[in-house]
């Protein structure tokens, strides 16, 4: 059973990470940098918690804060190029943020033993979950938590207006510009909310795997960070969560079993899945599927 | 005709109790899971964990298995999980493990990935207010220094590589006191190549040498031509590179394509392995390593050849997932462990008292002595790489 609450632990925090880059996805920017805010954001709340000793939630809202505001300041000149150059350019944001970590070392005494982040031996002993007597349900129940509240605020933004003006943007860019909608300001907001929501899902991370290093960090994690929203579709947020779950709960985990086989399998999968459904797993034609089911579901029980 | 097939079904399901009771009472098999990186650069380790662990198995095996707490004799049977050298993969891997009957695990092969599992193990045995997981890990690969040190559930039968580099120059000084200069390799990613580079740096200082620089790179680097250029720059006469086979590799043939040729070459513990010798046995010809395994004695010999025939090769990392089998089969016994689906809590914690009670173990080089914070004291030996092949050069009396 703590088996399958510790998956449902890692698909929660990549889900929160795939929301971060869904939300910047639905302005038409391609970010490789939310690996770098989760970064920023693990280690804000793991230095906070372990060399401080604040609460948890305290440090994740700081840990937020700075993701966001990180964000932000990417946002204005990053967002100053499109297409390509952007993921160049925030790819080296990322690697930047990396090699920081990887040469950071702030370290006190506690005891006999060095506690904080240690450059390139990363950042050991975040122990907040087990030193506070958290179960693992208890941690799953809280990192839902933060999921069902950030898939909320982004249901309520996506059905807001402010939604349909980042869906402007990401659908035509000189035609939202020529309705007099802020582009820029859409892209950096869009960003921004990115990095708090990454900010958050790191703080997470770092404190449930108890360790975090540079490498952990990288391209890779950047990669999965925009492959969740693209794979599961950007009509709504539960396309990323579908995604998470299909690559986390059964790429990694259901085909462990394979051995050897399971990395091939792997890719393969994942451009069998691309070509099956090409806009996604929750494409706008699917959610419109599923709602006239429900909805015939009601009229026929209501008749 | 229903009297007899009622009684046909009732001799026929009574057959098949029976029969199957008695296989299981001759078949009771206790699986062992190991787990460790069988994908990307560092697969290697985990393939040759893997074989080891199945080689020490066949060998228990053969000498009539295991004996339970209920006097039962039981197989042992090696499952093999991958964790990709992934810390989050790797809490997921032990957390499956821990909730099936297993009683124990072995791994994992990557330092990076042993710090997380180890943290969210329970960090003192008994602490009420401490949630973490109570299941024991014995590590065999995981190099870095003082990991066990994270919990009272994490034991390693990893030799101490602050001994052996600190024998190894202390000796270079004794054995070549004209040799003043050294020059360092790291692949700075790497958690234990890192780690084993801060201790090579600080004894080689320590023993009087000069460091004249170091280059630094990373696991999955393939160019080394600027580090190597400086390399040349400073004219070492010690080259010392901390790195895997890999870029080990990679550094030697960069190093001879630039003519850089020093006096003398030191690896890391890890480099002492077929794998180097297959990817640049020329290159590499003289390299002096520190090891904990070398198929000196006639039971290391025995053992390479098993881990062979399983697809694996023996080196100081799978000798330790081999040696560990053969403590795991101790413990089993002397604590009496039921291995059974009601007992696991019970039989977990007997296992990890088990281990911790340990003050000495047999190794394939020798006694490997146990401390109080549940790593090992083994047994080592430099070697060098000599016509293709490891060739013991000094044996510290320690």
């Amino acid at each position: 059973m703590d088996f399958y609450l510790g998956l449902a632990q890692v698909i929660g925090v990549h889900t929160l990470l795939g929301l971060s880059a869904y939300c910047v996805l639905l302005t038409g920017q391609v970010s490789l940098a939310q690996a770098a805010f989760f970064a920023v954001g693990a280690y804000v709340a793991a230095i906070l918690t372990v060399i401080f000793k604040w609460h948890l939630f305290a440090a994740l809202g700081v840990s937020a804060v700075v993701s966001g505001l990180t964000a932000c300041a990417v946002g204005f000149p990053a967002l100053r190029v499109k297409g390509l150059m952007l993921v160049v350019a925030t790819l080296a944001f990322g690697e930047a943020v990396r090699l920081f970590f990887f040469n950071f070392t702030y370290q006190i005494q506690a005891g006999e033993l060095k506690i904080g982040p240690h450059g390139a031996e990363g950042f050991r002993q975040i122990r907040y979950f087990p030193e506070h007597g958290w179960s693992t349900f208890d941690v799953l129940m809280f990192i839902w938590l933060m999921v069902a509240i950030v898939m909320a605020c982004l249901w309520w933004l996506d059905q807001s207006r402010a939604g349909a003006v980042m869906r402007a943007v990401g659908e035509d860019e000189v035609a939202a510009h020529s309705s007099g909608i802020n582009v820029t300001a859409v892209k950096v907001l869009a960003m921004t909310i990115g990095g708090v929501i990454a900010g958050i899902g790191g703080g997470i991370f770092a404190h449930y795997t108890t360790h975090i290093e540079h490498v952990q960090f990288g391209v890779i994690l950047a990669t999965f960070a925009i492959a969740y929203p693209i794979l599961g579709g950007l009509s709504n947020v539960f396309g990323t969560l579908l995604a998470v779950i299909f690559i986390q709960g059964f790429l990694i985990e259901g085909l462990r079993f394979l051995g050897d086989w399971r990395n091939l399998l792997f890719g393969a999968l994942i451009v069998l899945a691309m070509n099956l459904r090409p806009r996604g797993f929750l494409d706008a034609g699917g959610v419109a599927s599923l709602k006239r089911m429900l909805f015939a579901g009601k009229e026929s029980s209501g008749a | 005709m229903r009297t007899v097939s009622v009684a046909a079904a009732a001799l026929l399901a009574g057959m098949m109790t029976s029969v199957s009771g008695g296989a299981l009472a001759q078949e009771r098999t206790v699986k062992i899971t190991g787990f460790g990186a069988k994908s990307g650069v560092v697969r290697v380790f985990g393939v040759n964990s893997e074989a080891a662990m199945k080689a020490a198995a066949e060998e228990i095996n053969k000498a009539g298995g295991v004996t339970l707490g209920d006097d039962a004799k039981a197989k042992l049977s090696v499952e093999f999980l991958d964790d990709r050298c992934n810390a989050e993969e790797g809490i997921s891997v032990i957390r499956r493990i821990a909730s099936s009957d297993a009683f124990v695990a072995v791994g994992p092969t990557c330092s990076n990935v042993a710090e997380s599992l180890f943290g969210i193990l329970q960090k003192k045995v008994g602490d009420a207010s401490d949630s973490g997981l109570q299941f024991p890990v014995f590590a065999d690969v995981a190099a870095k220094g003082g990991l066990a040190a994270i919990s009272e559930w994490a034991f390693r039968n990893v030799p101490s590589e602050l001994e052996m580099y600190k024998s190894l120059f202390a000796w270079l000084k004794r054995e070549h006191p004209n040799l003043k200069t050294i020059y360092g390799g790291v692949e700075k990613d790497f958690a234990h190549s890192n780690a084993t580079y801060g201790v090579m740096k600080k004894q080689a200082e320590e023993n009087g040498f000069q460091l004249l620089g170091t280059g630094e790179w990373l696991l999955n680097d393939t160019n080394f031509s600027t580090q190597v250029r400086e390399m040349r720059r400073a004219n070492p006469e010690i080259v010392a590179i901390s790195a895997h086979p890999f870029t080990t590799c990679g550094v030697l043939r960069e190093m001879d394509r630039q003519g850089v040729k020093p006096k003398l070459l030191i690896g890391l513990t890890s480099s002492s392995s077929i794998e180097t010798l297959q990817g640049c046995a020329k290159q590499a010809e003289g390299i002096i390593i520190p090891t904990s395994f070398a198929p000196v004695t006639a039971e290391a010999k025995t053992a390479a050849e098993n881990v062979s025939k399983q697809g694996g090769s023996m080196d100081l990392h799978s000798a330790a997932a081999y040696e560990i089998m053969f403590i795991l089969k101790d413990v089993i016994e002397s604590q009496k462990i039921m291995a059974k689906p009601d007992t696991v809590q019970a039989d977990r914690n007997k296992m990890r008292q088990g281990l911790a009670a340990l003050k000495e173990t047999k190794g394939l080089l020798g006694t490997v002595g146990r401390t109080n914070d549940r790593e090992a004291i083994k047994p080592y030996l430099y070697v060098y790489a000599k016509d293709g092949s490891w060739q013991v050069l000094h044996k510290p009396s320690s």
